[in-house]
């Protein structure tokens, strides 16, 4: 396979503020790519030097074998692009946009178009400042598909889009990578990068921590558990079972947390010994999981000088 | 401390207005009074300056012109209007802005009553305005002592005073309007258009005998009964607590409407006075010329402000050119007899003022400065669409960003050739219908050649855009805009140095109503805008986008 996005030692800052640090990483054609990290990280700040709308203080990115900043021009040619945060002319209607971009694109294949628009049922007589917040990001994540780039960067594509918008998100990146196409999504969502994509590369307070294939992004997902009991259990009851990592006693034995790590299996039939009133889970923010799992130890730093 | 309430964020947002508003129009207010002293040297000279005002009486009263305060008050006459776009862009932002932007949705999510909000904003901008009216009352008191005045602080504050008055009422017209609207645009055009009406409302009764009936619907009537710069006709109260109960009401009628109709949505007008509903195809606007390119789409954008600012410049042309001819014997005995009166408009106009080209070429100033506006306005959409992140997707297209910004220039230089030769058609239209007998040439190279000079401010603004966000560019340009009018105004007068002159385009733009172009200096002009768009193109292509 060859590199579709080359980056080495790419650092930029804002002033005294640091936007990311020699962040090092390659990503293969044919990839789905996950950009991870909590807020603020520099997920955005790396995609807008990809996109040539930043000049790097230091390093390199290259796209395709071509420089971001001396051939930009040729390079978006074949990327689909969605930023976090879209701003388009409020007063045109979603038919408008999309016209729009098709023409400054060269054209589009209209009948394509116009299946795009259908899959996400996308009203395009409105105004976009009519529209909801999922419905305009339906009208950028249209727009970033609609010349069936070869490369797309996608700034947390699935923010604001419902479940069903989201499964068909989903489809097409799917459809993209049977296809041969390379895509680049940042997300601070765990689970969304662990279904979507191949390759995984975290990043966090500008500097990159990890990366590798998606395997290693459930080596550090943690998931809790909170289950109520009718009666107070032994707290012990938990601690050795398989996958739980950390154990906090709730309601005077009544409840319990648990911080889980791989299957729940055991759990499930160890708590099945007892009258259970609920069972909750639910993920943890990324940060939540950093701060737990980089706790301290500087694991960070030192996972970061051995990313792949 | 600016942080803490709705009020005092709203006026925090305000400052730099205040301060440009306020200096750029106290300037305005003060340019007039550096001729006075050499339009009266005579008994005579006062007697024919106040019949030559008197001949212009549809622009303003012709109250004790031949004293400072008065020729003051005289001069800005119709350009009242000048001083209330502020407002009007203002009160039309004022939550129809932010409703557009969606961030009075985060606004409202406060426990604060929204009556509240509303009401906290709108003092805030009555505020401005006061703060504002004092400004401009300062300025002209410290003018008027320069030039000798005979009018007190007291005075100018409140000639201040009935400027922020007649400026709130019509930022209440906006206000009440935007209830209406959906955007802040057409909230924005209705008011000024209705803000035209009434100026046009007012002059009726000093044109026309008994009507004044007629004048009395117009708030400028009652803003006009007033001339605190002139102690001797003094101050209408009744009138400024008319002003101030109708900016109360209009204020009061909006908030109230707010506070009952949707946030993002507007208050429902009778069946009968609606326009009717556009359905909106959901065809894809495949063949639409205007999403094309940039430039394309940078024509449409402004294709409705370069329709009102054209009826505007055209319109004032125009009039002026009739006017002019319906004055043309009893303009060339006034002026031959006030020598003073024939320097001054030799210095604005550049010529000979005993021909009716002179008096012509002296109002022809307005017009590269109405041009340079508009170009002001049109630099303010390019920066703001970098700041609020409209550029972004654009750029992620395979179009070089140099394209892009000439793609925005050239709409712009495409208006601003239209408004010129639209007005060039207009004159022609008016002198031949009055019979003015114009050099054709020079008339052509009068308007024509306010091209430059309004490309000169876009390339300046493009430049200056690379460093600046939107308000500080609009407000440096804004800045230079009256500083080099207010050189070119006075700076005769005052005996500025010819260096201090040469620092004005207008120096350059000359009067070629009477000498037609100088065709170095004009090329001198186009070559600094070409200069700015080359470096305003060098820092775009190379610089962070929205950072």
């Amino acid at each position: 396979m060859t590199a579709m996005i080359e980056v080495q030692g790419l650092s930029k800052s804002y002033g005294s503020k640091v936007g990311i640090t020699d962040v090092s990483f390659q990503v293969e054609e044919g990839d789905v790519f996950g950009f991870l990290g909590p807020n603020g990280a520099g997920k955005t700040t790396t995609i807008r030097l990809l996109m040539a709308l930043l000049h790097a203080d230091a390093g390199s990115a290259r796209i395709a074998g071509l420089d971001c900043w001396e051939k930009s021009v040729e390079i978006k040619r074949f990327i689909g692009y969605m930023p976090g945060e879209p701003a388009l002319d409020p007063n045109l209607t979603g038919g408008q946009i999309l016209e729009y971009f098709a023409h400054l694109r060269g054209g589009v294949d209209q009948a394509y178009l116009k299946q795009l628009i259908q899959r996400f049922e996308l009203d395009t007589s409105r105004k976009f400042r009519q529209y909801s917040t999922g419905n305009k990001r339906k009208v950028v994540l249209i727009q970033a598909f609609m010349h069936r780039p070869r490369l797309l960067i996608l700034d947390e594509p699935t923010s604001g889009l419902d479940p069903l918008n989201q499964q068909e998100f989903d489809r097409m990146v799917f459809e993209a990578r049977s296809e041969g196409r390379t895509v680049f999504l940042s997300s601070h969502v765990l689970s969304e990068v662990e279904k979507t994509c191949n390759t995984v590369g975290i990043i966090r307070e500008g500097r990159l921590v990890r990366i590798g294939d998606v395997a290693e992004v459930k080596a550090i997902k943690r998931y809790e558990i909170q289950i109520t009991f009718a009666n107070p259990i032994p707290a012990e009851t938990f601690k050795t079972v398989e996958g739980v990592t950390a154990v906090e006693t709730l309601n005077h034995g009544n409840g319990v947390r648990l911080t889980m790590q791989g299957p729940a299996d055991a759990v499930i039939k160890a708590a099945a010994h007892y009258s259970v009133v609920s069972l909750t889970t639910y993920e943890p923010s990324l940060e939540d999981i950093f701060l737990r799992y980089y706790e301290g130890d500087g694991s960070a730093a030192r996972e970061a000088n051995n990313v792949a | 401390m600016w942080l803490r309430n709705v009020f005092l964020k709203t006026l925090r947002d305000y400052r730099i207005p205040i301060l440009g508003w306020g200096i750029g129009m106290g300037l305005v207010v003060v340019s007039p009074m550096a001729s006075v002293a050499a339009l009266v040297t005579t008994p005579e000279a006062r007697q024919q300056l106040a019949a030559i005002a008197a001949s212009f009486a549809w622009n303003a009263d012709a109250v004790a012109v031949t004293t400072i305060g008065g020729y003051a008050t005289f001069k800005i006459g119709i350009f009242i209007f000048l001083i209330i776009v502020w407002p009007i862009l203002a009160g039309s932002r004022m939550l129809r802005g932010e409703e557009e932007r969606g961030s009075l949705d985060m606004l409202l999510s406060v426990p604060r009553p929204r009556l509240r909000v509303a009401l906290e904003k709108l003092a805030a901008m009555w505020t401005a305005l006061l703060a504002m009216g004092v400004l401009i009352g300062l300025i002209a008191f410290a003018g008027g002592r320069q030039f000798g005045a005979d009018f007190g602080l007291g005075d100018a504050l409140v000639f201040g005073l009935d400027l922020a008055l007649i400026s709130a009422v019509f930022g209440g017209v906006a206000l009440l309007i935007s209830q209406f609207t959906e955007e802040r645009g057409p909230a924005a055009g209705a008011t000024a258009g209705l803000l035209l009406i009434f100026i046009v409302l007012d002059m009726v009764h000093r044109i026309a005998p008994n009507t004044e009936w007629i004048s009395r619907l117009s708030p400028i009537y009652y803003y006009n009964l007033s001339k605190g710069l002139i102690p001797s006709y003094g101050v209408n109260a009744g009138a400024m607590v008319l002003l101030a109960v109708l900016a109360i009401g209009l204020g009061g009628i909006a908030v109230w409407l707010f506070n009952w109709r949707d946030v993002g949505g507007t208050v429902l007008l009778p069946r009968w006075l609606r326009l009717p509903e556009h359905q909106a195809s959901r065809v894809l606007p495949v063949a639409d010329w205007s999403l094309r390119s940039v430039y394309a789409r940078s024509l449409r954008t402004i294709a409705m402000p370069t329709f009102w600012w054209t009826l505007g410049i055209a319109g004032f042309a125009g009039w002026m050119v009739y006017a002019v001819q319906l004055l043309e014997t009893k303009l060339s005995t006034l002026l031959s007899g006030n020598a003073a009166f024939t320097q001054l408009i030799k210095n604005i106009g550049g010529g000979d003022a005993s021909l009716n080209a002179g008096f012509l070429s002296a109002m022809f100033v307005f017009l590269p400065l109405f041009l340079m506006a508009f170009a002001v306005t049109q630099v303010n959409g390019w920066s703001a669409d970098e700041q609020d992140g409209r550029l972004e997707l654009v750029l992620a297209t395979p179009q070089p960003r140099l394209s892009v910004l000439l793609g925005r220039f050239a709409a712009l230089a495409t208006a601003t050739i239209a408004i010129s030769v639209i007005t060039l058609l207009v004159c022609a239209a008016s002198a031949a219908a009055s019979g003015l007998q114009l050099n054709g040439g020079n008339l052509a190279a009068a308007i024509l050649g306010m091209i430059p000079l309004g490309l000169l401010v876009a390339g300046l603004g493009y430049l200056a855009a690379g460093w600046l966000r939107t308000a500080a560019d609009t407000g440096l340009l804004s800045f230079l805009l009256a500083f080099w009018f207010f050189v070119s105004f006075i700076g005769p007068e005052l005996n500025l140095p010819n260096a201090t002159l040469r620092l004005s385009p207008f120096y350059y733009y000359g009067s070629p109503l009477l000498n037609g172009l100088q065709l170095t200096s004009i090329l001198g002009v186009i070559a600094v805008a070409a200069v700015a768009l080359a470096l305003g193109a060098v820092r775009f292509v190379r610089k962070d986008i929205g950072v």
